[in-house]
Order: structure tokens, then C-alpha cells, then sequence
């Protein structure tokens, strides 16, 4: 008689449970606040749920127009702060906005962990103007060279940058350059050695025309350590260096 | 002899829920630390699923199972209690969002402790059926009749028949609550 006293006041507290859920399931139910953007929307869940189905992108579309993203507010009014960055929306694949965007707050957390943007959601013409929406860094190394990040840096991660430049010549604490010393007019795929006191042409010329080398203008092809002594190469451009040394 | 009694009776329960709450702010600190808290996002799965498994000892309790030990059962219930509860708290530990998950992992904390009440409560009947066992020993019986015949005998005392009348609602509550949570976690997630 007890138990089943018992169990009749814990069904009822079950089904006051139940009935907040429907009332109020933004404290129920939900992974945390909205955004403040949607703050209106938080106790109306399926204004972009669709049960057992998800957030399809046609109910983020039906205010947020791809078209107007970035320069219009979902108003229709113009925008005139942070129009550059945002209107990368128009340049997408595909519209799949859950892909990158989480409204709620517990969501977020996870997905700002994971790192949900990938560059291959971009249209391929895009890919080359990095520029539209990341700033160039301002190091001393960045501020030397050219707009074309792909040169060295990846689509997925900044870093580590891709490019090895030992490589192709080992910087040691003599070549610690900066680029253009050695890469003049900013074009990085060519180069030369004689922009240093040290490798005067005419010096240079002297030294290979003693040993019977008359093929010296790549100097790095030889001397891809950074030491003059240390000479590797198979007689073909590449990786695949035989070693020798000269005294 | 009072501490006596409380250690040798108490502390063994005690330490089970210390430990179950310290081995899920471990793994809550450590998913935080290496960055892994998406992991935590996920473990209410196994969690649910290990407490569900753990449910076979009611089965055999009820004889919809025969086969196997009523004993082994009641370990595996512990043991996976123990272990899914730890997992659950950890997903639910990772962080504080909606009122109806936390109900749930209250529910089931609370169903914790009453199973440890429980656990308590059947081995202290144990020990006073100590001395039947010798009686069935006397009468012939063999050492694994005598373990099922005091196995059940525990489990059929009145403190246990008491203890199950508030055990059972307390496990509906966690059925129910967390099954609100399941459905609308269903309900809102984005499939597509």
C-alpha cells in the first residue's frame, strides 16, 4: 500500500517533469543558451529543428539568405562593418551551415574544440585569395615575402608550414638571411648567391674554373648544406645527392 | 567495537561511491587536460548500454534466465553499475547544460547509493545465514546447492524485500529521466 503510494507520487513528479519539458524546454532540454543573435528563438526549437531529422540548411536560409550574407543584415538592411569576411558564404560549395555553425552554447564548445571549417568547402578560385579573410602576420619573415601562402602553408593547418627550405639550402648562422637577399624581385623559385660580399661572381668563377667546373651558376645544387666543402651530387637535379668532400 | 563494525560493514560501500565519484573527476580532468572532451560527449552511450547489460542479474533474479550463477550475476550487476555510472557521470560532468540530464544523473547517483544500501543489506544477511549454511552443510548438501540455497535465502529477507520496494522506483525514476534524454538527444540532433 506504501510502495504503491510512493510510486504514484514519483509518476506525478515524472509527469510534471514532463509536461516543463514542453513548457520550457530551452532549461529542460537544450545544449545551453543560443547565440545572441537568436536569442528570440530559444524556447521555439523547431523554428530550426526538424524532429528526428536535424537543422536542415533551408531553415537557416529561410532568414539568412547566402546571397545577402556578410552585406545585408536578415533585416534587409546594408552592412557596413565586416562585409569582406563573411561574404565568403556566397563563394561555398555547398550550403551546409551546421557544417561549421552551432548555435547553442554546449554545442559550441565542442565544435570550437574541433574545428569544424575546412577550406574544401570553398569554390576552388577562392582558395588562392586568402587574403579576402585571413591578415597577412606581420613577423619579420612574412613581411619579406609575397601574398602566395599556398608557397608554404597548408589548407589545413597553418601550421607546421609545409615548405622545408633545407630542402633546397640549409640556412646555417652564415646564410640567416633575410629572403631577398638571396630571392631578389620576390620571385622565390629563383635565386642567387651572389648577392653576398663572399660569393663575388668572379670569385666564384675562380675557384670552380681551377678544379675544371664550368657548370657553377646553381650553386645550391652542390652545395645544399650551406658549407662550401661539402659537395653532394649525382649529376642530376633532385634529392637523390652522392657525397663527396673537398679539402 | 563500534568503529570496528563501522569499518568492516560501511566503509567497504562507502569507499565504492568515493571511488566512483573520484574515478569520474579523474577522467573528467583528464579528457580536459589532453583535449579530449569530445570523448566525454559520447561515453553517456557505453555508459547506458554497460547499465543496461548490468540488468541481466534482474533477469536472472526473476528467473527469465536459468543458466548461470545467481551469484555471478549479482557481480556483473555491481561491477557494471559501477563502471557505466562512471561513465555516465563523466558525460554528464563534461558540462552543465539542460535541468532534464542532470535529473537523470541525479536519479542515478541516487540509484547508486541505494544499490550500494542494497549490496549492504545482502551481505549482512549473508553473514547471519553464515550459520544455515552449515546446517544445510550438516544435512548433505552439496558446497554449490548450499551457496544457491543461501544465495537465495539473502535475498529473500525482509530488510532486502523492504530495501527492493524503494530500489525498484528509484530505477523507473532513472529509466524514465534518462529515457527523456535519449529521446529528445534523438530528437534534436543533427542526422542529416
Amino acid at each position: 500500500m506504501k510502495s504503491r503510494f510512493v510510486l504514484r507520487v514519483l509518476l506525478a513528479n515524472l509527469a510534471v517533469i514532463a509536461v516543463l519539458v514542453f513548457v520550457v524546454p530551452h532549461l529542460m532540454v537544450s545544449p545551453g543558451p543560443l547565440i545572441a543573435g537568436h536569442r528570440d528563438l530559444e524556447s521555439d526549437c523547431f523554428a530550426c529543428h526538424t524532429p528526428f531529422v536535424g537543422t536542415p540548411a533551408s531553415e537557416c536560409i529561410a532568414c539568412h539568405k547566402v546571397e545577402q550574407i556578410g552585406r545585408f543584415t536578415t533585416k534587409g538592411v546594408a552592412k557596413t562593418d565586416n562585409v569582406t569576411k563573411a561574404a565568403f558564404h556566397q563563394q561555398l560549395r555547398q550550403v551546409d551551415c551546421i557544417a561549421c555553425h552551432g548555435d547553442h552554447a554546449g554545442v559550441l564548445k565542442y565544435r570550437r574544440a574541433a574545428g569544424r571549417f575546412s577550406h574544401a568547402m570553398l569554390q576552388p578560385g577562392l582558395l588562392k585569395q586568402c587574403g579576402t579573410c585571413h591578415s597577412a602576420p606581420t613577423d619579420a619573415l612574412h613581411r619579406q615575402v609575397g601574398p602566395d601562402c599556398a608557397a608554404c602553408h597548408g589548407q589545413e593547418r597553418w601550421k607546421p608550414a609545409t615548405f622545408d627550405h633545407a630542402r633546397f639550402f640549409v640556412l646555417d648562422r652564415d646564410h640567416n638571411v633575410k629572403c631577398a637577399t638571396c630571392h631578389t624581385g620576390q620571385d622565390y623559385k629563383q635565386y642567387t648567391c651572389y648577392g653576398c660580399h663572399e660569393h663575388s661572381r668572379g670569385k666564384i668563377a675562380d675557384e670552380h674554373l681551377e678544379e675544371g667546373i664550368r657548370d657553377f651558376e646553381n650553386c645550391a645544387r652542390c652545395h645544399k648544406s650551406a658549407d662550401e666543402h661539402d659537395i653532394r651530387w649525382d649529376g642530376r637535379d633532385g634529392d637523390g645527392f652522392r657525397r663527396s668532400r673537398h679539402d | 567495537m563500534e568503529r570496528s563494525l563501522l569499518r568492516r560493514e560501511v566503509a567497504p560501500f562507502l569507499l565504492m561511491f568515493v571511488s566512483l565519484v573520484a574515478a569520474a573527476i579523474l577522467g573528467d580532468w583528464l579528457l580536459h587536460t589532453f583535449n579530449l572532451v569530445w570523448i566525454g560527449r559520447w561515453l553517456g552511450i557505453p555508459g547506458t548500454l554497460l547499465i543496461l547489460l548490468s540488468l541481466l542479474y534482474s533477469l536472472r533474479k526473476r528467473k527469465l534466465i536459468t543458466a548461470g550463477s545467481p551469484r555471478s550475476y549479482l557481480g556483473l550487476h555491481e561491477a557494471l553499475t559501477w563502471q557505466g555510472t562512471m561513465l555516465v557521470v563523466i558525460h554528464a560532468g563534461v558540462h552543465f547544460n539542460a535541468v532534464l540530464p542532470w535529473l537523470a544523473m541525479i536519479a542515478m547517483l541516487v540509484a547508486f547509493a541505494s544499490g550500494l544500501t542494497g549490496q549492504f543489506l545482502f551481505e549482512r544477511g549473508r553473514r547471519h545465514l553464515a550459520e544455515k549454511s552449515d546446517l544445510y552443510r550438516q544435512r548433505g548438501l552439496s558446497p554449490r546447492e548450499i551457496e544457491r540455497e543461501v544465495f537465495w535465502d539473502a535475498t529473500t529477507l525482509d530488510a532486502m524485500a523492504k530495501w527492493r520496494k524503494v530500489h525498484f522506483p528509484i530505477t523507473l525514476a532513472v529509466a524514465i529521466l534518462s529515457l527523456g534524454h535519449v529521446v529528445a538527444i534523438l530528437m534534436f540532433w543533427n542526422w542529416s
